[in-house]
C-alpha cells in the first residue's frame, strides 16, 4: 500500500520537476527523488546482508534511485563525517539514546516535519515510546527503525536440573535462582554463573535494569532524580548483594574468560551463564550459532513491591535520518520513508535480523514469522510500562556517569550510597548545564 | 708483559692481579646472565604473539600456550577480514609523502637556525622547542575545524600536508647536527662565492647524510606507527585507514578474534622490523643524535 | 635567509600560532562542531574546576603516571644500557633485542600486552598459575591497570636505552681511571663519575618522559576499550574509556571523551588550555631545577 503511494508520489513529483525545469536546489521539497545516494548502517556480516536485501527491494520500486550501502558504521564516524562535510545521505544510528539529542538539537540531521507533512506520514504510526527517542525538544530529525527490547534469557536444562520451575518473576526469586544455578570448580573459581549483573558486562548497564524497578531518570524539568527516588538505591543494592555473594574478584576472573558478546563463544550460548539479560537479537544469534541450546525467554523480573510492572522492560532502538550535508535530500527521504514505514520491509528485517519492528502495523503484520522466544520481546516492546532513557544534548554522558558510579559501588568503593547518588545527580545536572552554557549548580 | 712503546704521561697498563681478575670474571658472568634474563623477558611478548597468531580462535581463548594445530591460514584470513593491503598502502603513502615533504622543508629551516646568523635566532629556536613540547591536544581542535572547512577530513592529507611547512622535531635534530659541521667547510664555500643555497645543497647535504637518513627513518617510523592522527582524520572513512587504525578497529563492532588480531599485529610489525634490520646503522646513529647532542 | 625560514614561519603560524589562539577562543564558547560556537564566558572553566567530577581522577591518574613511568623508564633504560656497556660479547645481538620492541606500533604493542595479561587465559597468568601464584587481574583491575601500562612502556624503552648506551660509552676512560686511583670502588665510580657525566641524558629522559606522560593517549585508549570490550560487550550505552573504574582515565583521554563523544568542544578547549599551562610550567620547572645537577661542560660532544 505505502509502496504504491510512494511510487505515485515520486512519479508525480518527477513530472512536476520536469515541468519546472532548471534551478533544482535539491534541498527544496518540490522536486522528485532520484539519483545516487549513500546509506550508512551499523550492521555487519549477516545482518548487513539483510539490509542490502531490503535496499534492493526499495530500488526495485524506485528505479530512479540507486543506493550504495556501507556497513559497520558507528556514530563516531557519522558525526565526524557530518563535521567534515562528507556524510551519507541516509544515516543509521544504533544509539538513539546517546545521539538523538545531538543530531536533532544541533541541526546535524534535518528536521523531517516538512517531508512528513507533505507525504502524510504521521508520527502516530510509531509506538509512543519510540517517538520519544527519535526527537529532541520537539524537533523530529529521525524516524525509528527497528528497536531492541530487553528481557531474560534462561537455560531450560539448567533450571530443570536445579529443580526450578518456570522463569523467575520477582527480583528476589531471580537472586534465589541465580545462587542455585551457580556452579563452582574444585578450586573455588566460577564455572557457571547463575546471573551476572556486573555493570559493564554484556548488556548490563543501569539503563537496562532501571525499568524493572519502575525508575525514571529525570523529573519534568529535566533535573536528575536518582537520589530522591528510593528505587535507584534499591536496584544498586540488589545488584551488589548478588555480586558480593559471588565474590567480586571471582566474578571478574569469570568475565575475563567469558567469550565476546557477539561471538559464538558468548557465555550464555556456551552454557556458562544460566540466565542473562539480553536483547531480542540474541534469538537470531542462537538460532545461527547454537541451535541445540534449550532456552526460554521471559520479561525480566521486577521489584517485589511493583508486581504490576511485570511484562515491561527497557527499549531503545535505531534511528535513521538525513544528515544536513546531504545534497540529495529528496531521494534520501524516499529511502528513509521506506525503511521506517514500509510494513514489508520492516517485517523482513524483523524476521531476518530479529529486531523489533517499529510501526504498529508492522508489529501486527502476518509476515512476521512466529517464534515463541521472539514474541516475548514483541510483547515487552508493546507493554505500556516499558521505558527508555532520556535524550540529552551531551550524548551518553548521563548514562556514562551513572554506569561509572554503579561500577564503583559494585566494587565496594562507595561508602555512603545515598550521598553518592546525590553527588551523581549534581554531576549529571552540571554536565547538562555546562553543555547548555549555563551556570554550574 | 706490558708494551715497551708507551707514551710519556699515559697510564701504564699492567695485567691486574689474579684476585681482581677473578672478581672481574664473576662480575662479567653476572652481568651476562642478567642480560640474558632481560633479553628473554623482552623477547617473551614477541614469542607469545607469534604463537597465538597460529592458534585457532577457541584455543586463543584458552590457557594453552602452544598452538595445536598450526593454523598458517590465519595470516590469509586476516587479509579477508580486513583490507590490510589497502591499509598498508595508506600507511606507505602517508609515511612516504610526509617524510619527503618534511625533509624538503625542514632542512633549509634547520640550516637557517644553525649556520646563518640573524637577529632573534635563539629566541625563535626557543619557540621551536616549545612547539615540540606542546601536547597535540592543545591545537588539535581548531586545526581539525580548519581541515573540516576545507573538506579534507576523511583523508590523509591533513596529516601529510603540514609537513610541507616543517616539523619541529626534525628541525631540532637537523640543527643539532648542522652545528657540528666544521665552520671551515662552510667558510671555504663562501669564499668560493657560493650563495647560501648552494652551500646547503652541495656542502652541507653531503656531510649530513647520516643525520638526514636518521631523520627520514624516524619520520617514517613515526608516521607508520601514528594512531591518534589517522584516527582523528580518517576514522570516518575506512577506505583511508592506516595499519594502526585498521589494527585497533580489527576488533569489529562485535568481537575480538585474538588469534587473527595477533596475526594482524605481526603483519603490522613486520615492515618496521625489516626496515630496522636493513638500516641498523642509521637507526643507532640517529637515536644517538637525539640524546647525546641534545 | 627568509626563504629558508619561510616554510617554518608559515607552518608555525598556521599550525601553532593560529590554533593556539583559536583554542583559547573556543574555551570560552560552547561548540559542538555541528553548529556555530556560542559564547559562554567562563562557564567551561567553572565546570572544569568545580563541576566535572571526572577531572580530578584524570589529573591524578596523569600525575601518578608521570611520577611512576618516568623514573621507571629512565631507570630501566639506564640499567639495561649499563649492562650492555659492560658486556663484551654478543653486544650487537642484545642491543637489537632490546631495541626491537620500541619499533612496534603502539597499538600493536598494546593489543599484544592486553592479550598477554588477560587474567583468565593469558600466557602470563597461565605461567604464574603453573608456579602456584594467582596472577592479578592486570588490565581488568583498577589497582593493576596503570602498572600494566607502565610495564608496556618499559618494554618499549629501546630508544632511551640506546641514548644512554651511547652516553655511557662516551664517558672518558681517564675519569674512571683517576677515580679508581683515588680509591673509589665501582659503586662510587658510578655515583661520582658516570652519573654526573651523563646527567644531560638523564635530563633529556626526564623531560621527554614528562612530555609523553602529559600527552599519553593511544595505549590507554586501546587498552581500556579492548580490555573492557573483550568480555563486556554492550555496544550501546557503555563507555569503556578509563576502564576499569576510571583507573585509566588520563587527562588527554577525558579531553577526547568530552570533545569528541559528548560534543563539548568548548569545554575540551578549556581543558586543552589548562594542559598547555601545565606542560609549559612543568618543563620550565624541570629545566630550571636541572641547572643544579646537570653537568654541561664537556659532557655532550
Amino acid at each position: 500500500m505505502r509502496r504504491l503511494a510512494a511510487v505515485m508520489v515520486v512519479l508525480l513529483l518527477a513530472l512536476t520537476a520536469g515541468a519546472c525545469g532548471g534551478s533544482d536546489e535539491s534541498k527544496s521539497t518540490s522536486s522528485g527523488g532520484s539519483g545516487d545516494i549513500t546509506f550508512w548502517t551499523g550492521f555487519t556480516d549477516r545482518e548487513l546482508g539483510v539490509m542490502e536485501d531490503v535496499v534492493a527491494d526499495f530500488e526495485k520500486t524506485h528505479p530512479n534511485i540507486h543506493v550504495k550501502v556501507v556497513g559497520g558504521i558507528s556514530d563516531d564516524k557519522i558525526v565526524a563525517a557530518i563535521r567534515g562535510g562528507n556524510a551519507p545521505d541516509v544515516a543509521h544510528s544504533f544509539d538513539a539514546g546517546a545521539y538523538a539529542g545531538a543530531y536533532c538539537g544541533n541541526g546535524a540531521w534535518i528536521d523531517l516535519a516538512d517531508y512528513m507533512k507533505r507525504d502524510g506520514v504521521s508520527e502516530d504510526i510509531f509506538p509512543a515510546v519510540t517517538q520519544t527517542y527519535s526527537k529532541f525538544e520537539g524537533t523530529r530529525c529521525a524516524l525509528p527503525m527497528l528497536a531492541d527490547a530487553y528481557g531474560l534469557y534462561y537455560n531450560k536444562d539448567m533450571l530443570a536440573k536445579a529443580g526450578l520451575s518456570g522463569p523467575p518473576k520477582t527480583v528476589t526469586e531471580l537472586m534465589d535462582y541465580a545462587k542455585k544455578l551457580t556452579v563452582r570448580n574444585a578450586d573455588g573459581s566460577l564455572e557457571v554463573v547463575g546471573l551476572d549483573p556486573f555493570n559493564g558486562f554484556y548488556e548490563n548497564i543501569a539503563a537496562h535494569w532501571a525499568p524493572q524497578w519502575g525508575l525514571d531518570w529525570t523529573d519534568e524539568s529535566g533535573k536528575s532524580i536518582l537520589s530522591s527516588t528510593p528505587g535507584w538505591a534499591d536496584m544498586l543494592e540488589w545488584q551488589k548483594e548478588l555480586i558480593d555473594w559471588y565474590g567480586y574478584d571471582d566474578l571478574v576472573r569469570f568475565q575475563a574468560k567469558a567469550g565476546d558478546e557477539f561471538s559464538p563463544q558468548q557465555a550464555f550460548e556456551r552454557g556458562k551463564l544460566a540466565m542473562n539479560l539480553d536483547g531480542e537479537w540474541r534469538v537470531a544469534f542462537i538460532a545461527a550459532e547454537h541451535p541445540e541450546l534449550n532456552y526460554g525467554t521471559a520479561p525480566l523480573p521486577v521489584d517485589d513491591a511493583e508486581p504490576d510492572l511485570y511484562g515491561s522492560g527497557y527499549t531503545s532502538g535505531s534511528i535513521i535520518g538525513i544528515p544536513k550535508t546531504s545534497d540529495n535530500q529528496d531521494a534520501a527521504w524516499e529511502l528513509l520513508k521506506y525503511l521506517a514505514t514500509d510494513t514489508g520491509a520492516l517485517a523482513k528485517m524483523a524476521n531476518d535480523i530479529r529486531n523489533v519492528p517499529t510501526t504498529s502495523d508492522a508489529l501486527q503484520s502476518p509476515d512476521i514469522k512466529p517464534d515463541e522466544n521472539f514474541n516475548v520481546f514483541l510483547d515487552i516492546f508493546g507493554n505500556p510500562n516499558t521505558r527508555t532513557t532520556p535524550v540529552t544534548v551531551v550524548g551518553s554522558a548521563n548514562q556514562d556517569l551513572v554506569d561509572a558510579f554503579a561500577a564503583k559501588y559494585q566494587a565496594g568503593k562507595v561508602d555512603d550510597l545515598q550521598a553518592g547518588l546525590a553527588n551523581l545527580d549534581k554531576a549529571i545536572d552540571a554536565q547538562l548545564a555546562a553543555a547548555g552554557g549555563g551556570q554550574v549548580p | 708483559m706490558t708494551s715497551a712503546t708507551v707514551e710519556a704521561g699515559t697510564f701504564v697498563r699492567r695485567k691486574p692481579p689474579a684476585g681482581v681478575r677473578r672478581r672481574r670474571f664473576l662480575l662479567a658472568v653476572a652481568n651476562h646472565s642478567l642480560l640474558i634474563a632481560a633479553a628473554v623477558i623482552f623477547l617473551a611478548p614477541f614469542l607469545f604473539i607469534v604463537l597465538t597468531a597460529f592458534m585457532t580462535n577457541a584455543q586463543a581463548l584458552s590457557p594453552d600456550l602452544w598452538p595445536h594445530p598450526f593454523r598458517w591460514h590465519n595470516f590469509i584470513d586476516v587479509f579477508h577480514k580486513i583490507p590490510l593491503w589497502r591499509y598498508a598502502l595508506n600507511s606507505l603513502l602517508y609515511g612516504g609523502l610526509a617524510t619527503l615533504f618534511l625533509l624538503i622543508s625542514s632542512i633549509p629551516v634547520a640550516y637557517a637556525f644553525s649556520r646563518l646568523r640573524w637577529r632573534g635566532r635563539d629566541a625563535a629556536f626557543l619557540v621551536v622547542l616549545v612547539a615540540m613540547i606542546l601536547p597535540p591536544q592543545v591545537t588539535v581542535i581548531p586545526v581539525y575545524v580548519m581541515w573540516a572547512k576545507l573538506h579534507l577530513t576523511g583523508t590523509l592529507w591533513p596529516l601529510i600536508l603540514p609537513n610541507l611547512l616543517g616539523d619541529a622535531f626534525s628541525i631540532f635534530l637537523l640543527r643539532q647536527f648542522f652545528l657540528t659541521i666544521p665552520e671551515e667547510y662552510i667558510d671555504a664555500a663562501r669564499v668560493d662565492g657560493c650563495g647560501e643555497f648552494r652551500i646547503l645543497s652541495t656542502v652541507v647535504l653531503r656531510l649530513a647524510k647520516p643525520a638526514i637518513a636518521a631523520v627520514a627513518l624516524f619520520s617514517f617510523i613515526f608516521t607508520f606507527n601514528d594512531f591518534f592522527g589517522p584516527l582523528l582524520y580518517t576514522g570516518e572513512n575506512p577506505a583511508n585507514w592506516t595499519v594502526s587504525v585498521g589494527l585497533s578497529q580489527f576488533r569489529t563492532i562485535y568481537q575480538v578474534q585474538w588469534n587473527l588480531t595477533m596475526a594482524a599485529t605481526l603483519i603490522a610489525i613486520a615492515p618496521v622490523i625489516l626496515l630496522f634490520f636493513l638500516a641498523q646503522r642509521a637507526f643507532v646513529e640517529g637515536v644517538t643524535l637525539t640524546g647525546v647532542k641534545g | 635567509m627568509l626563504a629558508f625560514l619561510s616554510p617554518w614561519i608559515a607552518g608555525f603560524t598556521i599550525f601553532f600560532g593560529y590554533p593556539l589562539v583559536m583554542t583559547a577562543y573556543y574555551s570560552f564558547t560552547h561548540y559542538d562542531l555541528l553548529s556555530a560556537p556560542r559564547w559562554v564566558g567562563l562557564a567551561n572553566y567553572r565546570f572544569l574546576f568545580q563541576g566535572d567530577q571526572q577531572v580530578w581522577p584524570a589529573v591524578s591518574n596523569t600525575l601518578w603516571f608521570m611520577a611512576v613511568a618516568v623514573p621507571a623508564n629512565a631507570l630501566f633504560a639506564f640499567g639495561v644500557a649499563l649492562m650492555l656497556s659492560r658486556a663484551r660479547r654478543g653486544n650487537g645481538f642484545f642491543r637489537t633485542v632490546f631495541y626491537l620492541p620500541a619499533l612496534v606500533p603502539p597499538v600493536a604493542a598494546t593489543l599484544g600486552f592486553v592479550y598477554l595479561l588477560n587474567p583468565g587465559t593469558g600466557p602470563v597468568n597461565s605461567l604464574l598459575g603453573a608456579l602456584g601464584i594467582q596472577g592479578p587481574l592486570w588490565f581488568d583491575s583498577p589497582q593493576w591497570s596503570k602498572p600494566s601500562l607502565v610495564l608496556l612502556g618499559m618494554w618499549g624503552v629501546g630508544n632511551l636505552m640506546i641514548i644512554f648506551l651511547a652516553a655511557l660509552v662516551d664517558v672518558p676512560k681517564h675519569l674512571y681511571e683517576s677515580a679508581s686511583l683515588d680509591g673509589a670502588g665501582s659503586f662510587q665510580q658510578l655515583r661520582y663519575v658516570t652519573l654526573p657525566t651523563i646527567s644531560p641524558v638523564i635530563l633529556f629522559a626526564v623531560v621527554i618522559g614528562v612530555i609523553e606522560a602529559l600527552q599519553y593517549f593511544t595505549q590507554a585508549y586501546v587498552a581500556s576499550t579492548i580490555a573492557a570490550g573483550s568480555a563486556a560487550g554492550a555496544t550501546e550505552g557503555a563507555n569503556s574509556l578509563g576502564y576499569p573504574l576510571e583507573s585509566t582515565l588520563f587527562y588527554p583521554i577525558l579531553l577526547y571523551q568530552q570533545g569528541f563523544r559528548y560534543f563539548n568542544m568548548g569545554y575540551a578547549s578549556a581543558m586543552a588550555m589548562l594542559l598547555l599551562v601545565v606542560a609549559l610550567g612543568v618543563t620550565v620547572l624541570i629545566i630550571r631545577n636541572s641547572r643544579r645537577w646537570v653537568h654541561v661542560a664537556g659532557a655532550a660532544r
